[in-house]
């Protein structure tokens, strides 16, 4: 996946290592970024006053499905709930063709146009949203 | 004296007449006439035009068909919002019946999801049910029910029975005695106006001090470019009008001075300002239990 520098999701150096077992990505070259400090991306501006853009996203897997590594990330508020779909299947290593759910508070699945901003505002507690992933429907 | 039962019933019927009208680019065998329909304002999109698919299929072939979309005056329409609302955003202010484009090719893969199925529609509304009973009960209710419960809201709102549907539903709406209200109110707020796709925040229905916080004082929290400035309202003596009667637009009695710039609109009427929050939610929400509200520009008549 192409780095975003932008994109907010502050993804680790492209090279994430090849050749490791499906269910487990090689923490290898993929590093962890530290969450809200590194909230701000280089070069954008914050206005003054405004809440940060970026929001603490925590990533749980549910069942068999793969864990990621890095599970803390921060994410602009404009990104969909797609977007990030799009991301963890990619970091995962999942065919395009697997599905991947998306659950707020073990309960339901937000549509995948829904901004994780809104999620945040609504469903975050401790400073973070906790999102549940899965290969298959977890909670219908 | 209507009952505020009667508020549930009117806003579950209600209709917007429909033209669709297949995009002249769209391959056709022979002239495809328009297709009236009137459209149940609280359902979807893709659960409800069967009738239009199978209409204008007849005249087309088979390899010019994929999958059905529709369009508003350019704007795509997102089955996923319900129809009531888009009608409220996009078309209120211009004359019935609303006119409907239908398009079988070039699915704009940016601005609308796909329906493969029914399910997919199912989904998204349960998924909907979900959210509003985190906010109102944080999901107790909804998990307390059976998975058949489940499935009765959806039979109910897909084949259009109201008593069905509010025999689950009822229970989503309650609240334990001690309480004066949910937890937190389920809405969302949209305006053409903005680059946001809706407002949706956490607002309780009750002050700290135990009052009931109005639809005004909502817009003034989440969204205050919504409402004219102070100085130009009166509050209506007669104060909250439960029954059918809030059903009549009041538009103008509203305001003493000033011109209004924008319309409220919750199921094409505009209710008043100072009706509580709680009894909108408990009312007039959808059957996904949100308020899906339209902040639109007054019409210049």
């Amino acid at each position: 996946m192409a780095e975003e520098p932008e994109s907010g999701l502050q993804l680790p150096p492209s090279t994430v290592a090849d050749g490791d077992g499906p269910t487990e990505v090689s923490p290898g070259t993929v590093t962890p970024e530290p969450p809200s400090s590194a909230a701000v991306s280089p070069g954008t501006e914050e206005p003054a006053g405004d809440s940060k853009k970026k929001i603490d996203i925590l990533l749980k897997a549910v069942g068999d499905t793969p864990i990621m590594k890095t599970k803390k990330w921060a994410v602009e508020r404009t990104r969909t709930i797609q977007g990030l779909i799009d991301f963890i299947k990619k970091f995962l290593k999942l065919v395009a063709s697997e599905q991947l759910f998306i659950y707020v508070n073990q309960s339901f699945a937000p549509s995948p146009d829904q901004e994780v901003g809104t999620l945040y505002e609504c469903f975050g507690s401790d400073g973070k949203l906790v999102l549940h992933y899965c290969k298959s429907q977890a909670w219908g | 004296m209507t009952d505020d039962k009667d508020v549930l019933r009117d806003v579950w019927f209600g209709r917007i007449p429909t033209c669709f009208t297949l995009y002249q680019d769209e391959i056709t065998e022979r002239e495809a006439e328009p297709y009236y329909l009137l459209l149940p304002r609280v359902s979807y999109l893709t659960l409800v035009t069967d009738k239009v698919k199978k209409h204008f299929q007849k005249v087309m072939r088979q390899e010019d068909i994929s999958e059905m979309w529709f369009e508003y005056e350019g704007t795509p329409l997102k089955w996923h919002y319900p129809i009531g609302l888009l009608f409220d955003l996009l078309a209120s202010s211009s004359a019935l019946p609303w006119n409907i484009t239908v398009h079988f090719k070039s699915f704009p893969e940016k601005d609308l999801l796909h329906c493969p199925s029914k399910d997919a529609v199912e989904a998204h509304f349960m998924s909907c049910v979900k959210e509003a009973d985190a906010l109102k009960h944080k999901s107790q209710v909804i998990n307390e029910m059976q998975k058949k419960d489940h499935k009765q809201l959806w039979m109910g709102l897909q084949n259009d029975r109201f008593d069905q549907f509010w025999a689950i539903n009822r229970k989503l709406m309650e609240y334990p005695a001690e309480e004066n209200g949910f937890r937190y109110i389920p809405f969302k707020i949209y305006q053409t106006t903005t680059e946001r796709p809706f407002i949706q925040k956490l607002f309780r229905p009750l002050t700290a001090d135990g009052q009931l916080h109005t639809l005004g004082d909502l817009l003034k929290e989440v969204c205050p470019s919504a409402i004219a400035p102070e100085g130009d309202m009166i509050s209506n003596v007669k104060t909250f009008l439960f029954a059918t009667k809030m059903l009549i637009l009041h538009s103008k009695q509203h305001f003493l001075d000033g011109e209004k710039k924008n319309q409220v609109m919750i199921h094409g009427i505009e209710p008043m300002l100072e009706t509580p929050l709680q009894w909108l939610s408990e009312h007039l929400s959808y059957p996904d239990n949100f308020l899906h509200i339209s902040v639109v520009p007054q019409p210049t008549d």
